[in-house]
């Protein structure tokens, strides 16, 4: 076994003076063990060695309940009369309660002969907890002069009146129940009534005239209750001195509509009565609807995109070549994706090959943010420092002179030899048929040959960006006929609603004139049938006044501006590719494109012109 | 620090609890229930039907489960319950009320309480060891000392309200008393203030809307198709088979000896000097079928009626339930099993026969349910059909709920409809009784309670007033 001193010798601590040393650092041991720590056995202490324990140990006496001390005899319970505030007949009722020690301790001997005492003449607690609970609903109330003078109703004799208030007051107000338990029976009266009713009933009823208990509705019961409540809250406040919540309930009050309620009521009853079979078909309905509320989200969104298309062309490079043009980041950030797609070209066709130079750099790395472009720049960088590219003299040519001596670069080069007259015929070509055919109509319009003599690359840049606007044109178009075609749908529709509306009108008006009780469905078919034609010939008239702000409901006349506004940009770019054209090129290009940009000024007249119609 | 147990009070605000030791008395077409405001179950529940001895002058009468099930010679069984689930019979009534509430919770005659036995085993019947030994001399009235809620059915007339008030203070000599109807005493039970109430009782099956702890009184609706209804076409079934369903009750059998199923029973009977009378043998007949009820027979659960096509064929397809008669005879019912309780929701589906004409198709549940709804506020409906509370015995029927679903959610398929059914089988029959323990042990219930001073002022039409 291994002897302390081994330890020592192998760690190569000095030898001598141990057995001291040791003796006196055992001694303090003991002391640190006296702290110990309460409420833990002697043995799970010393599990914890010299460290406290890395958790902190609750003691017992303060986690738990204190065992119940049982100080004394048990606590006494006695069934305690009490009375309840709320009430004023006395009931004296018991509940459980701790017995009162009003006794001092030392009497302790004397408690059962002070407790017989004290029951001959007992304490009654007035317990006043749940007195609370006991509430009433506050009720206007009126005089009798008020009522004379005020209130009076043909409809309501006094007595049912002050009946309704009492049911409103004992029900508080929880009309449901009111008019369950309304059960008006016309008091003295009303005994000599039925008494009479046996042998000459209409005798009877002439004599009075609230004989016979009438059904009435809860519409009924709020009606006269509200139309009390406000003219009385009139009189206490005079209308001009209402503050806001006053008048709110004031308002309320007099807006009370019976007819209108009960049409409610009547249509929410058909609403819950409803069959299976109109539930599922109402949830076919509704789905449907969902899905063409889809749909023209959709559609909104497209027409919406193609309008953002349309409103910001698409920069050409070439026309912005000055610096001033890189002011902002994201132009900056353009530059320095075009640099670097240079830069990685240039060193594709140095010929790296797929080396362990080449960078892996996709798309979306550059499209990210400037940093991170950066961070790969400054990479790149590293990797051109790595491994010293072959340096070929190039000599930098500004724009303009690259523009005089026909140099271009490329950013890659396609394999073999092709014709630019080929490209040129390419870019006719459309993916559909049609789309070609049309793209090719519009270029026999514009007077474009079909073979173009001379076909240089500017040529051919020149009539690329002509074959993409005539492609948007032709967009605009396929758009502007649609519009024109719902427009035309509408305007149909909306004939054949007015002439509805003026059948149903006077169906309505009979009905209404024929038999006043069953109008409700008519009566609400005729305010909203006439309110929404209404609100159609108004926007038409601002549609006429030709307000380009127009509501976005008129989705036509949106669009048609929007076409119109295009057509003139279409022209102006025109205009200056036809600059650039001309400087360079026979007149030919010259004619071809100013007949272009005639004939886009006249289709933009002509859509003006068609929409006007349409909008007519 | 203080953590709540069984013997710590709950703290004042966390319910409104404050028991004056109010007794709950429940009374039902075949049971009573009884028992101390606050408990969760009535400690009391004895039959409502009694036995009566007619002897030459007088009548004797018996009451409790103990005493009407044994054979003797003219014992009769009664029932003091009208047909049209009106009490009829208020003396006997108020007999077999009293025997539930003194058997076993106030006693008859109390005694010291310490030598009196009350104390040995429970101490909820507390009250009864309190009573002042003063009170005790001049106490002869069974009530003296607790406030007593009655549940009355829902179409109770003004004429038995007025009885019942009369019979808690002048022959039980209650201090307070109030009436409720088992309807909001339900709702209460499943912590509802408002809903509907489906009850499908012994003699009645009632639908109650409640609104805010209200009944609306047009709106209740009742009919016939109950637990007995079911008993009777059970009986109708067993006559009309073939061969028919021999119904022998217990006490007829001394022995039996197993047979095979549908062989007839070979059992002793019993025999009698003086044969028990005619309504004896029918009341323990009931036993019997009310077993039957509980283990065999079974509601189709939908989609659909029974008699739809197809369906009887599915209801054949099902395995069967065995059912053996106290004489050995035994039998297992296929589709006949669905046949019984059909009618509580198809009239069509009546057995009849001349004594037992159909039904009416209004007396239907479902046609209950919807005639209820119908007299109610419109705005109302949606919110009453998300509280459906089904309580009572017979909807313990099996599946019985998910045939009730089925209906009500066909009737109005547009709004939610829910039903509320305790699944546990003491709180679904016992849901009224529960409900009313829970309303008289608060301490805002107080201020309800009609005194006895209230009573003599202003009689007993203030039951009218106050119990509305
Ligand atoms: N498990 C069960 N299955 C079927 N029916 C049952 C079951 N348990 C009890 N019943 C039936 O329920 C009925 C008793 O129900 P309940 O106690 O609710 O009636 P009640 O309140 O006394 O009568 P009522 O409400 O008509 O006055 C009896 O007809 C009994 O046969
Ligand atoms: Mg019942």
């Amino acid at each position: 076994m291994t002897s302390g001193r081994d330890v020592r010798d192998i760690l190569g601590l000095p030898v001598g003076g141990d057995p001291q040393k040791t003796s006196t650092q055992r001694k303090p041991k003991p002391a640190a063990t006296v702290r110990r720590i309460q409420g833990v056995a002697r043995e799970v202490a010393a599990l914890y060695g010299e460290r406290p324990p890395p958790v902190a140990v609750y003691e017992e006496k303060k986690t738990y309940r204190a065992k119940r001390q049982s100080t004394g005899p048990a606590k006494k319970w006695i069934q305690q009369p009490f009375m309840n505030q709320a009430r004023t007949d006395g009931l004296v009722l018991k509940h459980w309660r701790r017995k009162r020690t009003n006794a001092p301790p030392a009497q302790d001997g004397e408690d059962t002969a002070m407790e017989d005492g004290e029951n001959t003449e007992p304490y009654i607690e007035s317990c006043g907890d749940f007195a609370k609970y006991n509430i009433t609903a506050d009720l206007p109330t009126f005089t009798d002069e008020e009522y004379d003078t005020h209130l009076r109703s043909d409809d309501w004799s006094r007595e049912e009146t002050d009946y309704l208030f009492e049911l409103v007051q004992a029900y508080s107000y929880r009309w449901a129940v009111i008019w369950d338990r309304y059960d008006y029976q016309p008091s003295t009266k009303s005994h000599l009534a039925q008494e009479t009713t046996n042998g000459d009933t209409s005798q009877a009823l002439a004599a009075l005239p609230f004989a016979l208990p009438r059904q009435r509705s809860v519409e009924d019961l709020k009606a006269r209750f509200y139309d009390i409540s406000a003219k009385l809250m009139k009189l206490r406040i005079p209308e001009m001195q209402m503050d806001a919540d006053q008048y709110s309930t004031y308002e309320t009050l007099t807006k009370f509509d019976p007819v209108l309620e009960r049409n409610r009521k009547t249509l929410a009853a058909a609403l819950m009565n409803r069959n299976m079979d109109e539930v599922k078909e109402e949830e076919f309905l509704l789905a449907e609807l969902q899905r063409i509320n889809m749909a023209a989200n959709r559609l909104d969104a497209e027409r919406e995109e193609l309008r953002a298309r349309l409103d910001a062309p698409v920069p050409n490079p070439q026309l912005s070549a000055g610096l001033a043009s890189f002011t902002s980041s994201q132009a900056l950030q353009a530059l320095f994706s075009q640099l670097f797609q240079q830069d990685r070209s240039k060193k594709r066709a140095s010929g790296a090959g797929p080396g362990p130079g080449r960078l892996s750099i996709s798309a979306s790395d550059l499209i990210a943010t400037p940093s991170s472009a950066q961070a790969q720049i400054s990479a790149n960088r590293r990797q051109s420092m790595a491994q010293p590219p072959i340096q070929t003299p190039v000599k930098q040519l500004s724009p303009p002179q690259e523009y005089r001596f026909n140099v271009s670069t490329h950013e890659r080069l396609t394999s073999g030899v092709t014709f630019g007259s080929d490209k040129l015929l390419k870019m006719r070509q459309a993916k559909s048929n049609v789309q070609t055919q049309k793209i090719a109509a519009a270029l026999a319009e514009l007077g474009i040959s079909e073979v173009i003599s001379i076909p240089t690359s500017k040529v051919g840049e020149v009539f690329e960006q002509l074959v993409t606007k005539v492609g948007k044109l032709l967009d605009v178009r396929k758009v502007r006929e649609k519009e024109e075609g719902e427009c035309r749908v509408l305007q149909a529709m909306k004939e054949r609603r007015a002439s509805e509306v003026q059948q149903d009108g006077t169906n309505a008006d009979d009905a209404a004139h024929s038999n006043t009780t069953l109008t409700p469905g008519a009566k609400q078919v005729i305010p909203d049938s006439q309110e929404s034609p209404d609100r159609d010939e108004d926007g038409e008239d601002e549609d006429a006044e030709g307000d380009a702000d127009a509501d976005a409901d008129a989705d036509g006349e949106v669009d048609v501006d929007a076409e119109g506004e295009e057509d003139d940009e279409d022209a102006e770019g025109e205009e200056e590719s036809t600059r650039q054209v001309s400087e360079a090129m026979s007149t030919r290009g010259q004619s071809a494109s100013a007949g272009h940009k005639r004939s886009a000024s006249v289709l933009s007249q002509a859509s003006n012109k068609s929409s006007k119609r349409a909008r007519k | 620090m203080n953590i709540p147990n069984s013997s710590t009070a709950p703290a004042p605000g966390e319910y409104a609890g404050d028991e004056v030791s109010a007794i709950v008395l429940d009374p039902g077409y075949s049971t009573t229930r009884a028992g101390f405001a606050g408990e969760d179950v009535p400690k009391s529940v004895c039959p409502s039907f009694y036995g009566q001895i007619d002897a030459d002058s007088s009548s004797q009468y018996l009451f409790g489960e103990n005493a009407i099930h044994t054979p003797r010679a003219n014992l009769q069984i009664k029932n003091p319950w009208g047909a049209d689930g009106i009490v009829e019979d208020w003396e006997t009534a108020t007999k077999i009320w009293e025997y539930a509430i003194t058997s076993r919770l106030t006693g008859t005659k109390p005694s010291d309480p310490t030598k009196n036995g009350l104390n040995d085993g429970t101490n909820a019947n507390g009250d009864a060891m309190d009573v002042d030994m003063d009170a005790v001399e001049n106490q002869e009235k069974p009530l003296e000392d607790s406030p007593l809620l009655v549940t009355e059915p829902g179409w109770n007339s003004a004429k038995a309200r007025e009885k019942y008030i009369e019979i808690a203070m002048e022959e039980w000599g209650t201090p307070a008393f109030y009436l409720q109807k088992t309807g909001v005493l339900a709702a209460f039970a499943s912590g509802k203030a408002s809903g509907i109430i489906i009850d499908v009782g012994a003699s009645h099956t009632s639908v109650t809307p409640v609104l805010d702890g209200m009944v609306l009184r047009k709106g209740v609706q009742k009919s016939p198709l109950a637990g007995n209804f079911v008993s009777n076409q059970i009986r109708l079934i067993f006559k009309q088979s073939q061969p028919e369903v021999p119904l022998t009750p217990h006490y007829m059998v001394k022995s039996k000896t197993q047979v095979d199923a549908g062989a007839p029973a070979q059992a002793i009977y019993r025999n009698f000097d003086v044969p028990p009378t005619d309504s004896f043998r029918r009341y323990e007949e009931e036993r019997v079928l009310t077993e039957f009820k509980e283990s065999v027979v079974e509601i189709w659960p939908g989609p659909g009626r029974l008699s739809n096509t197809g369906n009887e064929d599915i209801a054949k397809s099902m395995p069967g339930r065995p059912f053996e008669m106290p004489d050995g005879w035994n039998q297992v019912f296929g589709a006949e099993r669905f046949r019984p309780a059909e009618s509580l929701f198809d009239a069509n589906a009546a057995i009849q026969d001349s004594e037992n004409p159909r039904p009416k198709d209004e007396q239907t549940i479902p046609r209950l349910v919807q005639a209820a709804v119908q007299h109610v506020d419109a705005d109302q409906r949606p919110l009453l059909l998300q509280n459906i509370v089904v309580t009572g015995g017979s909807t313990l029927l099996y599946k019985f709920n998910d045939r009730l679903n089925y209906e009500i959610n066909s009737i109005y398929p547009s709004t939610r409809n829910k039903l509320i059914a305790p699944g546990q089988v003491v709180e679904r029959k016992y849901a009224a009784w529960i409900g009313g323990s829970i309303l008289a042990s608060l301490g805002s219930f107080h201020q309800l309670w009609i005194s006895r001073k209230e009573y003599e002022e202003h009689g007993a039409n203030i039951v009218e007033k106050r119990c509305r």
